[in-house]
């Protein structure tokens, strides 16, 4: 039985749900204030992981990173491999679990008193303090929950970090990479068995933040 | 003020703090040992490979990392730079389209296998068709075949319906697989009837089969060659020539291949 797979996909769900934090709680934050044109499309533009088939997403995806994209040529020239490595599977994890994670986030900072944030500005705050201060404590509880499912999509991507990591095992073959191939070769066993603990990582996560946080 | 403070304190820093862990967490997830051989090889080939690749390790001592997929998803892969050292393509297309494209190394082109499909059935069913044409049986509701789009099985399952005059027929019954792994799960699981496979990932104990004339399709060659980037060219190569050589030869013999010379 090979675990690395399974020690991969912890590590990276982690670092994708960081990743997913640190840009999905600002845009929440920003998306949750007075509606506007623009923010109604950047709010559908977020949006889009959910409902893109993931291996089209992934195809996208691959093409700008990939050697010869775009984005994959100018970290190539600074000599960073993202296409094919544990990084991209990261960042299919972010792409993944974004929209989860903001959607949560909005609907908790949305929640927020705005007489609160307002009193906070009358009082001479930034902009970034009041989200530090007072928007943030305030929708702690919705962001949490949103951290939670992101960990939990990102855990358990398959189509997108097939096209953009493949599937190489002990480098790039996450778990569900791994469960996926344990079928193709007709080891069930295997298959069944980490099929089994990538349920209960998904289970015991979304139990313990439901332990303080209500999911709506 | 005060009272702002302490929020803070209590709510902002766990989530600043498990960023900074997150951060530290990230340097364990690498390492690329330099001696590894990586093999891209066709879902055809996932049961031969799983054989053979064992035995080149302890002929050379190379260790060999073995990723089994579609073709086609590999080709895609292969041209955006995937660190693959050879590539086993279940046809030739793909192959001399990364030719074309310059990513893989032309001289190191191989024909190393022919592939056969099969009709198959689960052994348990209550009817068994052994002809292509007992599949417009009413009692087969469900006909597996790999994607003909992008699987090289799936165009010879396509191929060898409309040579019998059976695809407009039969086409309203057929299930693709991504690939011809995939399509042999919707046998195993009983999701399908029947199925039009590769032979040789038909050798499973719960599936019985009977061979389809291979003048009904395109013949099914498959081709190898080393990738460009390969750091060890030398060593892709020589998996290439182990396969057909008289180690691989059986094996690949064994889940039903004809090897060079044989056809």
């Amino acid at each position: 039985m090979e675990w690395f797979p399974l020690w991969l996909s912890v590590r990276v769900a982690l670092l994708a749900t960081g990743l997913t934090m640190t840009v999905g709680i600002p845009v929440a934050w920003w998306l949750a204030r007075r509606r506007s044109t623009v923010r109604q499309i950047v709010a559908v533009i977020v949006m889009t992981p959910l409902v893109l088939p993931p291996t089209v997403l992934g195809y996208y995806l691959l093409v700008l990173i990939s050697r010869y994209g775009p984005v994959g040529r100018v970290l190539e020239s600074l000599g960073i491999e993202l296409a094919f490595t544990w990084r991209a599977a990261v960042l299919a994890g972010a792409i993944g679990s974004f929209p989860l994670l903001v959607r949560a986030a909005q609907a908790g900072f949305e929640s927020v008193d705005r007489q609160l944030e307002d009193a906070a500005r009358t009082l001479g705050r930034y902009e970034w303090s009041v989200f530090w201060s007072v928007s943030l404590p305030l929708a702690w509880r919705a962001v949490a929950a949103g951290s939670a499912l992101a960990f939990c999509r990102a855990f358990g991507d398959f189509g997108i970090t097939l096209m953009v990591a493949g599937n190489i095992p002990g480098r790039t073959q996450t778990l569900p990479l791994a469960i996926y191939d344990h079928v193709q070769s007709n080891a069930m066993r295997e298959a069944n068995v980490l099929a089994l603990v990538s349920i209960g990582v998904a289970l015991t996560i979304l139990l313990g933040a439901a332990r303080f946080v209500r999911f709506r | 003020m005060t009272r702002n403070w302490t929020i803070r304190s209590r709510a902002g820093r766990p989530i600043v703090g498990g960023l900074l862990v997150l951060t530290i967490l990230a340097g364990g997830a690498h390492g690329q040992a330099q001696s590894r051989l990586t093999v891209f090889a066709a879902a055809d080939l996932a049961f031969a490979f799983k054989g053979i690749v064992p035995l080149f390790e302890r002929a050379t001592g190379a260790s060999v990392i073995l990723s089994i997929g579609s073709t086609g998803v590999f080709a895609q892969q292969i041209a955006a730079g995937a660190p693959a050292d050879v590539f086993f393509a279940a046809n030739a297309s793909f192959v001399d389209d990364l030719i074309a494209r310059g990513v893989v190394i032309p001289a190191t082109r191989s024909l190393y296998a022919q592939g056969r499909i099969v009709l198959a059935t689960r052994r348990d069913a209550p009817f068994r068709p052994t002809e292509l044409r007992q599949l417009t049986d009413p009692r087969v509701k469900r006909i597996a075949i790999a994607n003909p789009q992008h699987a090289p099985y799936g165009k010879a399952a396509e191929q060898a319906l409309q040579a019998s005059g059976l695809w407009d027929t039969l086409k309203a019954k057929l299930v693709y697989g991504d690939n011809i792994r995939h399509a042999l799960q919707f046998l195993q699981t009983g999701a399908a009837e029947a199925g039009v496979v590769a032979l040789s990932v038909a050798n499973a104990p719960e599936i019985s089969w009977t061979l389809v004339d291979a003048r009904l399709h395109e013949p099914l060659n498959q081709v190898a060659v080393v990738v460009r980037r390969s750091q060890h060219p030398e060593l892709g190569g020589a998996f290439i020539r182990f396969v057909v050589g008289p180690q691989g030869r059986p094996i690949m013999k064994r889940y039903g291949f004809l090897l060079p010379g044989d056809f």
